[in-house]
């Protein structure tokens, strides 16, 4: 059999699924991030393994139409939320939309810091006096990443399967210099003669890869044939074929000058390297591997990502940058113009499990590390007649406990799924509840 | 000053709608001859004024922001030695040099009339709500002494500024 594989987006750590909020996270279908992370799920049948599940969803972004309410689409250029320059503007409010996406409604929005921030200011001294927001300061590395595949195009015959995915991953993070957190969060003055700074290191790169695998049941189970019993086993190997690729690490803040602290005018501090490729094609190999096995109502699988995969860009350009107080502009020495460097693509993974208990329980769970954490998600699914009741819990990539709870009611062939599940996405130390909506079809 | 203030307003700028409160010791960043009037004026003459300004960089985005309320503070020191007279000691913000010492000061106090070896205490305090002056990224501070002497000796002493704060309150975002 000679199929052609669709553009498959890919499937990251957010979801349309109001069921699978409000199991905790929990996804109980094939699709999504199991056969994101697992080429042996490419063997198993995509078809929803639990009883009386809904052929597909599609999600009521009551949320979008909440935020659109609250800024028209016709006067985003002059949104406070969009216009730096406004008075209005508040970048906490930015970030948060961006952390977390207005595409479900928010019950319950985190709340953020309204105390005052009080600055004393003399010669001698400089306090900063954040109040309860110091508590935001965070005392580990911050930031965003993520390894995505865009698309998944090929053929495949007999298990084996031959195409071209589409890679972009991305991570930066944020590390205060523990001076500067000192100096945050303690009401203590800033010093003479020292370097506050935050420590950024960035990296952006993307490619395509053509690719090789197969995935195929090894081993049937007691299921015989015509059910999903067995093991599955499934590898891929990419040739990664990177287009671009850049990266910038550096402090970036301020340095005080000589006694009394404000005697002169502290200068800004930036000082990093810059790496960037000036061709395409970074060259590397890496590969996939996972396994599933199915055997009748237990079903467990494991996935790895891209092992291995270590890419060579061969025209790539090396820069120094600083801040120079004398021109009051940044400088940029370029240390290599044409050098080779590598980089590397993280490895993520899932483990997944679910067990169908035969009176219309489901209990599943899994474990994913997309390339910033790993986050773990546990739950339950009762299915009594037309309702569905569900629960979950969850620990996020920062290592805090959400927890996420919902029902549906199928009426013919329509039903309607409601999950609520709690977040931290948001710039504050509270937790938010957000609500997922969705029609399913059965 | 400019760089510095930009950097701790973005670090601050995640604060929410909390109003962002400036204390500033305007006397620290005075030298000592600027906040210590040394006098030796002749008797009976009209009042001669002593003066001292300075400019302040204040954070940028000041000028786009809303002031809730200005508070300030003096107290000084008169240390008068031979003579008769009364001094008055009057701080003024605005936001030209040009505009500096006229009209109304934000603070003034007056010695009351003193006689030969004295020291009198000086001081006041005063509140402005949503003052203008101050929605500007620089600020020119302006302390005047006005001494008026008595007919007789030489009016001699000195003036000694001992403390001099501003508390500015912000009610929105700054950047």
């Amino acid at each position: 059999m000679l199929v052609v594989a669709p553009l498959r987006p890919a499937h990251a750590q957010f979801s349309f699924d109001a069921r699978r909020y409000g199991m905790g996270g929990v996804s109980l279908s094939r699709d999504g991030n199991v056969r994101r992370y697992n080429p042996a799920y490419r063997a198993v049948k995509n078809r929803n393994h639990v009883a009386g599940a809904p052929k597909f969803s599609i999600p009521v972004p009551i949320g979008l139409i909440d935020f659109f309410k609250q800024h028209p689409i016709n006067q985003l250029g002059h949104d406070p939320m969009f216009t730096p320059e406004s008075a209005a503007f508040n970048p906490a409010a930015l970030l948060n939309t961006i952390f977390n996406p207005p595409i479900f409604y928010e019950v319950k929005k985190a709340p953020l810091p309204t105390n005052d921030v009080a600055f004393t200011i003399g010669r001698n001294q400089l306090i900063i006096d954040l109040g309860a927001t110091k508590v935001l300061i965070p005392e580990q590395e911050f930031g965003l990443g993520s390894t995505s595949r865009l698309l998944d195009l090929g053929v495949g015959f007999a298990g084996f399967h031959v195409g071209v995915m589409g890679f972009l991953q991305y991570d930066v993070g944020f590390t205060l210099d523990s001076t500067l957190r000192h100096f945050l969060v303690s009401d203590s003055t800033a010093l003479p003669n020292t370097a506050y700074f935050v420590n950024v290191d960035g990296t952006a790169q993307a490619g395509f890869a053509p690719t090789v695998s197969y995935a195929g049941r090894v081993l049937r189970g007691a299921g015989g044939n015509d059910s999903d019993d067995g093991l599955y086993l499934g590898g891929a190997l990419h040739y990664y074929l990177g287009a671009t690729y850049g990266r910038g690490i550096g402090p970036a803040g301020f340095t005080t000058g000589p006694a009394p602290v404000l005697g002169s005018t502290p200068s800004p501090l930036l000082n990093g390297d810059l790496f960037t490729s000036n061709k395409p094609f970074g060259r590397g190999v890496g590969g996939d591997v996972g396994v599933v096995w199915i055997s009748g109502p237990f079903e467990v699988g494991a996935g790895v990502n891209d092992i291995g995969a270590e890419l060579t860009w061969s025209h790539s350009k090396i820069q120094h940058f600083v801040y120079d107080n004398a021109g009051d502009s940044i400088a940029t020495i370029v240390v290599s113009s044409d050098t080779s460097l590598k980089t590397k693509l993280p490895i993520t993974y899932i483990g997944n499990a679910a067990l169908h208990m035969g009176t219309g329980t489901t209990v599943g769970g899994d474990v994913v590390n997309s390339g910033r954490g790993t986050v773990i998600h546990v739950g339950v699914e009762q299915r009594t007649g037309p309702f569905a009741i569900r629960g979950g819990v969850s620990r996020d990539q920062r290592k805090k406990m959400q927890f996420g709870f919902g029902g549906g009611l199928r009426l013919g062939p329509i039903g309607l799924d409601v999950g609520f599940f709690t977040h931290s996405n948001s710039l504050s130390t509270q937790r938010a509840i957000t609500m997922a909506t969705a029609i399913s079809i059965y | 000053m400019k760089a510095l203030a930009a950097a701790l307003l973005v670090l601050v700028a995640a604060c929410g709608q909390g109003n962002i409160i400036l204390n500033v010791d305007v006397l620290s960043f005075l030298s000592a001859s600027d906040s210590t009037t040394q006098y030796n004026v002749i008797g009976g003459l009209p009042p001669v004024d002593s003066t001292v300004s300075r400019r302040f960089s204040l954070p940028p985005g000041l000028g786009k922001s809303t002031v809730d309320s200005i508070s300030a503070n003096f107290s000084s020191q008169l240390q008068n030695a031979t003579g008769g007279g009364r001094v008055t000691l009057e701080v003024f913000f605005a936001k030209s040099q040009g505009g500096l010492f006229t009209g109304t000061p934000y603070l003034s106090d007056s010695s009351g009339h003193v006689t030969g070896a004295v020291t009198v205490p000086m001081g006041t305090n005063s509140l402005r709500l949503a003052d203008s002056v101050f929605t500007t990224d620089s600020l020119w501070v302006g302390i005047r002494a006005r001494i008026t002497t008595d007919v007789g000796p030489n009016m001699t002493g000195q003036l000694r500024l001992t403390d001099l704060h501003v508390r500015v309150v912000l009610k929105d975002k700054i950047i």
